[in-house]
């Protein structure tokens, strides 16, 4: 453990790739708790922005996860989700990271859906804003294209610039330079392999160091 | 900075979105979920410019827009692209009608004002913008004048242009810095004004200035744009 993030409680919400065993949810998680941080994470499956302010029930599953505890999952075909406020009240974070992008990004359709993505991004940021908290918001990873998710490797690519331009004042990480388009094989186009999980997380937690040592996020 | 009413009328003027909420999603094989509304979104509200209330009304709902400040403008409901939405205006007993289409990501504002006669007259007038950006304020100018040839926004004592050269029943847009300085309306450079009192902007948030003719001379109205939440 070498300390770095010690002081610092963080709340992850994110999508499906913080659902399942093996992604997120335990790769990311433990990368962060194993440099000292207390940290809760909850995903919810299919949800966009809007999903985490305005309750929701969610159609293929959510999990949570806390400290060292394992994963929880719950695969109820109408779960219902949670929201931020409660979130905060339960855990009482100082940073919160965000991981979201692909339910929201209208792959398969020709047209980008900018203003409704813009609106979903800012209710989520606005509500994060309002409780002085700093967050870190995580754009999609390339994913592979030709699959029943639609994913594009321009569309991932139009997104994350939008995202990037979308979620002050959260600071954003950017998945996409961490490898090239189509370098992490995934099991069904959006979806990483466990290989893939533990590449992405190990690069958001160096990135998010990044940001702890040059005073982006305060500890 | 003036604040909006928020309508009782919902979604409606008959389009139904033909969208699935998150629980009822019938996934296509394989894929868990959609990505983004599966229909695509714009965006529509109504906007009072006469002296009167105005009813707007359709099979879903009626919305009254008062003469009152930033009640004047309603909120942005979602809508289906491509749907045909239809209803009518009323302002004093009498009634016009409205259809309208809207095309993806199209941000467009049904402007009712009153003919010589009295009756309302709708002005359909929308954009499709292209730039958001959570670090700026979003800036739109639009001319209901039909006698002002080029409307401009100018700021501060210096009369700066930040918006010009809006041509009647027109809409420009323009990112600023979120700031705090005294705005205001003109025909062309040097014309006769109007002050535009919007107060402090916040960054991320978006903003209408409308130009119009009332009574005397020119008039501006400043308002926050304000998004109904499309949840698919």
């Amino acid at each position: 453990m070498n300390g770095l993030l010690a002081g610092l409680a963080i709340l992850i919400i994110g999508d499906s790739h913080m659902v399942t065993n093996g992604y997120l949810i335990t790769t990311l998680h433990n990368d962060l708790t194993e440099q000292g941080a207390t940290v809760n994470s909850y995903g919810m499956c299919g949800a966009n922005a809007g999903d985490w302010v305005y309750k929701t029930t969610v159609s293929c599953g959510k999990a949570e996860r806390h400290g060292t505890k394992p994963v929880q999952i719950d695969r109820e075909p109408r779960a219902q989700g949670w929201t931020f406020d409660q979130l905060v009240a339960a855990d009482h974070p100082n940073l919160v990271i965000v991981e979201m992008g692909d339910t929201m990004a209208g792959y398969g359709q020709q047209q980008f859906p900018r203003a409704w993505i813009y609106d979903q991004v800012r209710t989520l940021t606005q509500r994060i804003a309002a409780d002085h908290l700093q967050c870190v918001w995580v754009g999609p990873p390339w994913g592979n294209e030709g699959t029943s998710y639609h994913k594009t490797f321009a569309r991932v690519k139009e997104m994350s610039e939008f995202l990037a331009k979308s979620v002050a004042p959260c600071q954003f990480i950017d998945s996409t330079k961490f490898s090239t388009p189509g370098q992490w094989p995934t099991i069904d186009g959006q979806h990483l392999t466990a290989t893939g999980y533990r590449e992405w997380g190990k690069d958001i937690a160096g990135a998010l160091d990044q940001l702890v040592s040059q005073g982006e996020i305060k500890r | 900075m003036s604040s909006i009413a928020r309508p009782v009328f919902v979604l409606a003027l008959c389009a139904a979105l033909g969208v699935a909420a998150t629980s009822n999603v019938r996934a296509a094989e394989g894929r868990l979920y959609p990505s983004g509304p599966p229909n695509g979104v714009a965006y529509l509200r109504f906007a009072n410019l006469s002296a009167q209330p105005v009813k707007v009304k359709s099979a879903g709902g009626t919305l009254t827009l008062t003469t009152d400040g930033g009640h004047r403008v309603g909120e942005y409901d979602p809508v289906t692209p491509g749907s045909e939405l239809t209803g009518t205006v009323d302002v004093g007993g009498k009634t016009a009608p409205i259809k309208l289409k809207l095309t993806q990501n199209e941000l467009l504002t049904v402007v009712v004002t009153t003919g010589g006669d009295g009756a309302p007259l709708v002005t359909l007038v929308g954009d499709t913008p292209t730039e958001f950006n959570a670090q700026k304020a979003a800036l739109a100018l639009y001319n209901l004048d039909k006698g002002c040839k080029e409307a401009t926004l100018e700021a501060g004592d210096g009369h700066a242009a930040v918006i010009s050269g809006v041509a009647p029943d027109g809409v420009k847009r323009r990112l600023v810095n979120a700031v705090n300085v005294a705005l205001a309306v003109a025909c062309g450079a040097g014309g006769p004004g109007a002050v535009a009192k919007l107060g402090q902007m916040d960054a991320g948030e978006r903003y209408s200035i409308f130009l119009y003719a009332a009574g005397a001379g020119l008039q501006a109205l400043a308002v926050h744009d304000e998004m109904a939440l499309l949840r698919p």
